[in-house]
């Protein structure tokens, strides 16, 4: 891992959360969960496995302490997320469709482990009113960006420009 | 099909997995043990400090994006809207003559018995609403905090007075809100003279009232107030109405109430500064038969002319 990838990866996570909890705070319409999608992308990267996995351990509890609920619930959701993604990550190498495939997967797993885990604590907080639709929304959202961003960001944290050209 | 020359794959991501899952259930369970609080609220005002400043300044760019992408959501709705407040609006018109009517003679009787108006002395704190933390976390953030004087525990209402919610944690300059709809815990709630309890339901925006010792049946329409048994609110702010009738099999009853406000609409909302002792943070509803004066944070019912209870 080169030096600036730290300052790198730390960036990328900062912008997700502050978009995340302003932008995407207000639109109702259809919002993705950049943070987990991050998280999911951050596998794709040259970064070894078991950092990848405490970077989306790391990004899930600053979610949580930014928020009202269970504090580690979406720590270990977005790093589970990030464990299977390492693990497939394979399955995205094919191309942008392919992996805008697999980072939609991945979040609906995600998002159903986070209502399952919710639920089992008790987190009326996360089963409000739009849980059934988020649980369509936020995976189909999390495709499209990860349509547009992924390779982008894969550059960006590896700092090789050829990376994820098709 | 395109490989790429990544770290070989250890064998220590199962290790790290498992110990990070672990220290997860760890946190988890020490923040249920803390109830939130302790090292658990300092972590979360600390991170929330660092963050806030930057959610404030990219909410001042980002917020007239996010309005247009909710404008072009609304398209369809508005021309059906339009409609709708049309024929409200004459209705309230109609409404306001015979309440202008009202008001004069209010006037003329006050001016008769020399009667003061009572006045709310709760400090009225308004925010905007710059947030919400996840897709998944009903909470918002909120622009004020600690030195614009708000505390965690204060009630939320919005700018027509419907109760919100209360403030979960605060930094210097933001704040986060739980609605009532996110709460886990229930809310002592009065319907006509019965004080019931109203809880939070998994994915819907109505909430359940339970009235325990019921005497009365609950019919649809009822306004559902906050209680002066309420140690979160003060008595007499409106929370919702109740949707369908209940009638008095037994001597609990069970209904749905449909609160007020839509949390996912609020762009503006006012902390009330309360309890102003918190001493006085809890009471009785004393409902007699005769005058009953509500005003924001203060239900003083009246029986004789004299007053008995004060809310809060």
């Amino acid at each position: 891992m080169r030096v600036r990838t730290p300052a790198a990866v730390f960036l990328i996570i900062l912008v997700a959360v502050v978009l995340q909890s302003t932008l995407f705070g207000r639109i109702r319409l259809i919002t993705p969960d950049l943070v987990l999608l991050v998280a999911i992308l951050i596998a794709l990267t040259r970064i070894k496995p078991e950092l990848v996995l405490a970077i989306a351990f790391s990004a899930g509890l600053v979610v949580d302490l930014l928020g009202s609920s269970l504090l580690g619930l979406r720590a270990i959701v977005f790093m589970s997320a990030a464990y299977i993604a390492v693990r497939t990550r394979e399955r995205a190498d094919i191309g942008r469709i392919a992996t805008a495939l697999w980072a939609g997967g991945l979040t609906l797993i995600g998002v159903v482990v986070l209502v399952l885990l919710g639920t089992l604590f008790g987190q009326s907080m996360i089963l409000g009113e739009h849980v059934l639709s988020r649980l369509i929304t936020v995976p189909l959202a999390n495709m499209l960006v990860a349509f547009l961003i992924a390779p982008v960001l894969v550059r960006t944290v590896d700092q090789d420009p050829a990376a994820f050209r098709y | 099909m395109l490989t790429r020359d990544r770290q070989p794959r250890s064998d220590r991501a199962l290790p790290t997995f498992i110990t990070l899952v672990v220290l997860g259930i760890l946190l988890m369970t020490f923040h249920v043990r803390l109830e939130g609080g302790g090292v658990v609220d300092v972590l979360r005002s600390g991170t929330q400090a660092i963050v806030s400043p930057v959610q404030r300044g990219v909410s001042y760019v980002v917020n007239p994006i996010a309005d247009a992408v909710e404008g072009l959501g609304d398209i369809a709705g508005i021309r059906e809207e339009n409609r709708a407040l049309k024929a409200a609006l004459e209705e309230s018109q109609a409404q306001l003559i015979a309440v202008e009517d009202q008001l004069a003679r209010l006037q003329l009787f006050e001016a008769l018995y020399g009667l003061d108006e009572l006045e709310s002395d709760l400090g009225r704190t308004v925010a905007n609403v710059i947030g919400r933390p996840d897709p998944f976390d009903a909470a918002l953030i909120i622009d004020r905090g600690s030195i614009h004087g708000i505390a965690v525990g204060q009630p939320v209402i919005d700018t027509n007075g419907f109760v919100v919610g209360s403030v979960s944690s605060v930094t210097p300059f933001s704040s986060t809100v739980v609605p009532i709809t996110g709460r886990r815990e229930g809310l002592a709630v009065l319907v006509g003279s019965q004080i019931g309890n109203l809880a939070s339901q998994a994915g819907s925006s109505e909430m359940r009232l339970e009235i325990g010792d019921a005497k009365e049946p609950v019919l649809a329409g009822a306004r559902v107030l906050t209680s002066a048994r309420s140690v979160l609110f003060p008595a007499g702010l409106p929370v919702g109405e109740v949707v369908s009738d209940a009638g008095l099999a037994t001597a609990a009853v069970s209904t749905t109430v449909r609160p007020y406000v839509e949390v996912d609409t609020l762009r503006i909302v006012v902390v009330l500064a309360w309890p102003t002792d918190p001493n006085s943070a809890s009471g009785e509803d004393e409902i007699q038969t005769e005058v009953t004066t509500t005003t924001l944070g203060e239900t003083t019912t009246t029986g004789d002319g004299t007053a008995t209870t004060e809310g809060g």
